[in-house]
């Protein structure tokens, strides 16, 4: 077996430096190990999910993984009536906050990056400290100031969730738009464009995949957020799905193949704009033909 | 083309004719025209870096909201923490500062230091985890076979993808009896959940977390200029040398830097535990973020949940300043 293997070694390796064949077996061998453990690790990974996947479509569903009696009823079952309300709370809590969020985020980076700000290097240092604060902290006073004006509900919820992601949002947009070329800003100005159309038609397309960016880690903060709706939002209708997942639980009468299909669905537009926010960045820069030489 | 960022020139208040666009923003004429002032010096750019009002319209609506729902909160919150506020009842209308009392209770409070533990262990078993797993991950990828890096990263990031609710319920259905982990294991009626539920909540976050340690680490151990480890090798370092001697080393700022965000996000991650456990059974896995929250909405003491949540603010501007002395020795 050893005979058999050691000609082919050399050519699997991925460095084509000539190496004697007791060593190119060895570096084989430990290739077969690597991907043995990596192959562990997905499993590893996979295991808690199975039950999601497979509950889901059971009609039959419990806690146990089993076979699944295959049915569609669960998802039907999670998109109608209170369910599907609670989705639509979800769309328009995380669209709200991410369209506030960025928009003032935008804006300010905009003026962090371009213009002369007394104390900038503190200032941002400051944004930056406070993306690091835990939300724990400030669900209570925010709740009493909520309670005091009557506000303790979807919107309001919306606007804090918008302030809790704002400072990150700063910070990404602002380093995207570092990365534009001051020149084609300043040419524009040239041209005499005021700076909302420098911010509308230049600065802005330029950096749209930060603004993305950034609108999407938004929209994916207030989509998963759990502790700030359950505390901000006193009107059972006006929950989104989080919350609306974990009342599940505490019924009397659990229905799990429902727990399982509305837990899938609540993740995959968290899913799709991951996917969508990698292409952004990978697609990402391509800028430097837009100054000549 | 770039201009030096003297003060000089940044309080000059020269006018600017390339500035014709700015000219609607109200102050930006008269501050312009005052005279008497520094004078640019001949050859300067008399565009840059000087301040515009216009500036402060940009950060005007950031500022405001930072202002109102971050920074004033959080004072509110150390002033409640010193209170006697509650959720409901005579408290809730009527209350006043209390001074040192919830802080003599808070001293004398055994839930709250086995909370304060039960964080610790939380947040170094999920460190420890996180970036062990995610440095092998990240390491075997490079060697594995496309297929099955694909296939396994592809897990590894959609289990960090999914949002604290659906990666709680997962680990719940998983760990409770009858769940997953105990069919495989032939313990089928054994609730892992229930008898090691600071294990299961601290698995499920390294679980939710690793995906984001092994993309930041892919990336940095691409950075690694390939001929250091070449060169090494050639030396007949071994690979554990290689391994102590190089990457780690060329790697530690980005560990130190993962380090402390997966310390911030493991504290923001009320809703992992909180979806699996609410902090029980008893108070086994009431971590500080949840203990706040008990305090203030389920027991009504508003005031009290403060407090523990003030001290959720220190614990982690610890945290900070010790990343702050780790990352300044490097440099």
């Amino acid at each position: 077996m050893a005979a058999s293997a050691a000609p082919v070694a050399p050519a699997r390796l991925p460095a084509d430096m000539p190496l004697p064949n007791r060593a190119g077996l060895r570096a084989l061998s430990g290739q077969a190990i690597a991907n043995a453990l990596l192959a562990i690790f997905g499993v590893l990974f996979l295991l808690p999910m199975l039950w999601l996947v497979f509950a889901s479509v059971d009609a039959r569903a419990s806690w146990s993984i089993e076979v699944p009696h295959l049915t569609a009823a669960n998802f039907a079952d999670v998109l109608s009536g209170s369910n599907l309300q609670s989705i639509i709370n979800s769309i328009v809590m995380s669209g709200v906050s991410t369209v506030i969020a960025t928009v003032c985020g935008a804006l300010a980076a905009y003026a962090l990056s371009r213009r002369h700000i007394a104390w900038k290097g503190p200032l941002l240092l400051a944004v930056l400290f406070l993306s690091g604060v835990p939300l724990a902290i400030l669900v209570i006073p925010v709740f009493q100031m909520y309670s005091a004006i009557g506000w303790l509900s979807l919107l309001p919820c919306a606007l804090f969730l918008a302030v809790t992601s704002l400072p990150f949002e700063i910070y990404l947009i602002k380093n995207f738009i570092d990365a534009v070329p001051r020149d084609v800003e300043e040419a524009a100005r040239m041209e005499r464009a005021s700076t909302f159309q420098i911010l509308t038609r230049v600065v802005g397309p330029l950096a749209l995949p930060g603004i993305g960016a950034a609108a999407i880690y938004g929209f994916v903060t207030a989509w998963g957020s759990f502790l700030v709706p359950l505390v901000l939002i006193t009107d059972p209708t006006q929950q989104p799905g989080s919350i609306a997942i974990f009342g599940f639980i505490g019924n009397a009468y659990v229905r799990y193949g429902d727990i399982a299909a509305f837990s899938l669905i609540y993740a995959v537009p968290i899913l799709l704009l991951y996917t969508l926010s990698s292409r952004l960045f990978r697609g990402g820069f391509v800028l430097s033909g837009a100054v000549k030489g | 083309m770039k201009a030096p960022r003297t003060p000089m020139t940044a309080r000059a208040g020269t006018p600017a004719p390339a500035e014709a666009g700015a000219g609607h923003w109200p102050g930006t004429v008269p501050a312009a025209e005052a005279p008497g002032r520094l004078a640019v010096p001949e050859g300067r750019r008399r565009d840059a870096e000087r301040f515009q009002w216009g500036s402060l319209a940009l950060l005007a609506p950031a500022a405001a909201l930072l202002v109102v729902l971050f920074i004033i909160p959080v004072v509110y919150a150390f002033y409640l923490g010193f209170t006697n506020l509650q959720l409901v009842g005579i408290n809730a209308v009527d209350w006043h500062f209390t001074g040192a009392e919830n802080l003599r209770r808070l001293a004398g409070d055994h839930v709250f230091s086995y909370s304060v533990e039960l964080t610790l262990v939380f947040i170094a078993g999920s460190i420890v985890g996180v970036v062990v797993i995610g440095l092998a991950l990240a390491m075997l990828m490079q060697v594995a076979l496309a297929p099955l890096r694909i296939l396994a990263g592809g897990i590894v990031v959609v289990a960090w993808m999914m949002p604290a609710i659906t990666a709680g319920m997962t680990w719940y259905a998983s760990t409770t009896a009858r769940g997953t982990f105990g069919t495989l294991m032939g313990l089928a009626n054994s609730d892992f959940l229930h008898s090691e539920p600071m294990l299961i909540v601290t698995l499920a976050n390294i679980w939710s977390q690793t995906g984001f340690a092994m993309m930041v680490f892919g990336a940095a151990l691409r950075n690694i200029p390939r001929d250091i480890l070449e060169s090494a090798q050639i030396e007949n370092a071994s690979r554990l040398q290689r391994f102590a001697r190089i990457t780690l080393p060329l790697l530690r700022p980005t560990i130190v830097t993962t380090v402390l965000l997966i310390t911030l996000i493991s504290l923001a991650n009320f809703g992992l535990i909180y979806v699996m456990t609410q902090g029980g059974p008893g108070n086994a896995t009431s971590i500080l973020p949840i203990y706040s929250y008990q305090q203030a909405f389920q027991f009504n003491n508003l005031a009290y949940g403060a407090l523990v949540g003030n001290t959720l603010v220190i614990l982690c501007a610890i945290f900070g300043a010790i990343y702050v002395r780790v990352s300044m020795r490097r440099a």
